[in-house]
């Protein structure tokens, strides 16, 4: 299993690169978190901005704090927020991460079957009505900003015809009771909007890939002897085509699957969700140093597991990238 | 132009494996459509091995895959017949045209490196064509493919592997194999052995001959290697821009060719035996399509050329018993090739 190990070494090194980048990332933004407080009109004494400095850590020396949180990255220690009330950062990160993994990782996986499903079919009936409809038509999709999705659909849906809530991931009125079938609606009917956009923006992202592999696998001999051989349609599309052509696919949904924990920050903002996005995004606001490495710590680390579940993935259905055979 | 061409037949009605009539096949291109096959009429007996020569885009390819409805767009068949068992196949629906295919006229690809499916084992690729034509069960299959593989000298125990595990020798014998696994009447075989060395080639043809006489199927053999086709076909016929120039047994074609093209062929062949000579080529380049000529489509390259051929169309004739021409000077059986090899007329 050299290969992996091979894998698991560079990731490593890629996850070290990844660790040092997190912590000065967020430290080249002007400003503190003691600064974006009284950017937001909080009223310190000099003592008191002193003091805050002192608990954030932030009056050390740069490469002090450095050492210390490389310490505190390999001890899983994750520190306290300073913008959610002094809570842990792994207790708002946890509080997020479902909701975060349940909508992208939703909007995800359903983009990956229908934009694989239908690229297949646009390769296979190349030219004809659905082909030159679906694939221009997604490229279009996949370049609309998902700030415009999410600004129609907010106000088309939710606003006009009032047919999806506009705001949280459930009714707040609503104690969270996952066994009930009342609060998994109301959950789900949070969801369809945000979905959506992340969906449809992600559709053609698979779609035109998938169509354009497939269309250059059509012309493989073993796609010919497949159709000689006399099997069915569906056999050659499936078995000989798109088995073959769905290999970089699986490449960019372990990709897509990777940025999942990201969360869709844009689309969370604009439906007000309360996942890793909008965590972010008030964690970059109020310079919310510890929030902002312990959320980029959870992508690097789900970026870099998915790729590496791409790669033995990749070797599972290749045979060609197996060595040495049975 | 006139339709009612001699059959290039010499066989019984009844002895008849192939027979293709009148086949046109046009490209559509957008600088117009181009006949890429034109009135190509022949036969194949059962058991019998037809080559079709002929130099690259001359439409031997767009012949063999018309026989299995193969050919791909923009290629389509504009006119003709293709006549298997007494049955026209371009009048079958798709579920008879996928019943034909493989089980009657299986097919040997061009490229064997490319023409199996890269990530599916050889067992499911044997699988799949009994499964989709047969009654066997999977268990029966498996027995089978280890059968076919053994046929051509593969141990039964790699029906696991995939192709890349196998050189390419061995995976033009796996698709031979493949090819066998229905029983088919008729073996299409588009430049079985180009991608192969010389030794791998002989290799490869010693097993199909072998394998046709014991299984008695026929063969449509397409190359552009003449000397080759010369060895190992009953009868061949000659190809040029899309028309069959001669037909012929192989026996005769090079030493008694009935067209100047054929002979021209011949000439660029160095022969194996006999002193050596120089090479003479066919001067000029194959005919373009956007551009037919009236009248002979080897006019501007034949250097017996007449006033006749730039004026009639000549139709492929009987000139001697079992052999075709479709040229004026051979048709009317008073022009001698050797004659005029002493005074070449220059077009």
């Amino acid at each position: 299993m050299g290969f992996i190990l091979r894998r698991l070494v560079f990731y490593f090194g890629a996850f070290l690169v990844a660790v040092v980048i997190n912590f000065f990332l967020p430290r080249m933004m002007p400003g503190d978190p003691v600064d974006a407080m009284l950017a937001q009109g909080a009223r310190f004494t000099a003592e008191q901005i002193a003091n805050l400095r002192l608990t954030f850590g932030v009056d050390q020396p740069l490469y002090e704090q450095f050492f210390t949180y490389l310490g505190d990255v390999f001890t899983l220690q994750l520190g306290n927020s300073t913008f959610f009330s002094n809570m842990p950062v792994s207790e708002v990160l946890a509080n997020a991460f479902g909701w975060t993994l349940f909508l992208t990782g939703t909007a995800t996986i359903l983009a990956f079957m229908f934009g694989a499903t239908l690229g297949i079919l646009a390769a296979w009936y190349r030219g004809g009505k659905f082909d030159s409809l679906a694939s221009p038509l997604s490229l279009v999709l996949q370049a609309t900003p998902q700030l415009v999705f999410g600004i129609v659909v907010l106000f088309s849906l939710g606003v006009t015809w009032d047919l999806i809530p506009i705001s949280y991931a459930y009714d707040p009125e609503l104690t969270p009771d996952y066994t009930s079938w009342e609060f998994i609606k109301n959950v789900l009917h949070h969801a369809v909007g945000p979905i959506f956009c992340i969906f449809i923006v992600q559709l053609g992202g698979f779609l035109v890939p998938m169509r354009n592999n497939m269309i250059n696998l059509l012309n493989e001999d073993y796609i010919t002897m497949g159709k000689a051989k006399g099997l069915s349609n569906i056999r050659v599309m499936l078995n000989y085509g798109a088995r073959n052509a769905i290999l970089p696919s699986v490449t960019a949904l372990s990709m897509a699957l990777g940025f999942v924990v990201g969360g869709a920050l844009v689309v969370e903002v604009i439906f007000n969700y309360q996942g890793l996005g909008s965590v972010l995004y008030n964690a970059i606001i109020n310079r919310d140093y510890q929030l902002i490495q312990g959320q980029l710590l959870i992508m690097t680390v789900f970026m870099l597991a998915f790729n590496f579940l791409a790669d033995v993935l990749y070797v599972f259905l290749d045979p060609r990238l197996r060595k040495g055979g049975k | 132009m006139s339709v009612n061409q001699a059959n290039a037949s010499v066989h019984d009605k009844t002895d008849i494996q192939l027979s293709v009539r009148n086949l046109c096949v046009d490209y559509i291109t957008s600088n117009g459509d181009v006949r890429a096959v034109s009135n190509v009429s022949f036969d194949i007996g059962r058991g019998e091995v037809f080559g079709l020569a002929g130099e690259s885009g001359c439409g031997k390819s767009t012949v063999a895959f018309s026989v299995c409805r193969l050919h791909k767009p923009p290629a389509f068949i504009s006119a003709g017949e293709i006549i298997f068992n007494g049955k026209d196949i371009l009048k079958f629906d798709d579920e008879q045209l996928r019943q034909y295919r493989w089980k009657e006229s299986a097919m040997v690809f061009q490229s064997a490196m490319n023409s199996l499916n890269p990530v599916l084992t050889l067992e499911e690729q044997f699988c799949d064509v009994l499964l989709a034509h047969t009654n066997m069960t999977r268990q029966e299959c498996i027995k089978r493919a280890g059968q076919l593989l053994e046929v051509v000298d593969i141990h039964p125990s790699r029906l696991s592997d995939y192709p890349h595990q196998f050189s390419g020798g061995m995976r033009q014998r796996l698709v031979i194999a493949i090819a066998l696994a229905l029983n088919a009447k008729l073996i299409i075989m588009d430049e079985p052995t180009t991608a192969l060395d010389v030794v791998v080639q002989r290799e490869i043809l010693q097993k199909i001959y072998q394998l046709k006489e014991e299984f008695g199927f026929s063969i449509l053999f397409i190359t552009h290697d003449i000397s080759l086709m010369v060895e190992f076909c009953d009868r061949i016929g000659i190809m040029y821009a899309g028309e069959l120039a001669e037909v012929a047994p192989a026996k005769n074609i090079l030493t008694k060719p009935n067209h100047p093209y054929t002979e021209g062929l011949g000439n660029a062949f160095p022969p194996l035996h006999g002193e050596k000579k120089r090479l003479v080529g066919i001067p000029g380049t194959p005919l373009n399509l956007f551009e037919v000529p009236v009248g002979c489509r080897f006019q501007a390259r034949c250097p017996y050329v007449k006033d006749i051929c730039r004026k009639e169309y000549c139709t492929l004739t009987e000139v001697a018993p079992g052999e075709f021409s479709a040229c004026h000077l051979h048709k009317d059986g008073i022009v001698d090739i050797i004659a005029l090899e002493k005074q070449p007329v220059q077009g």
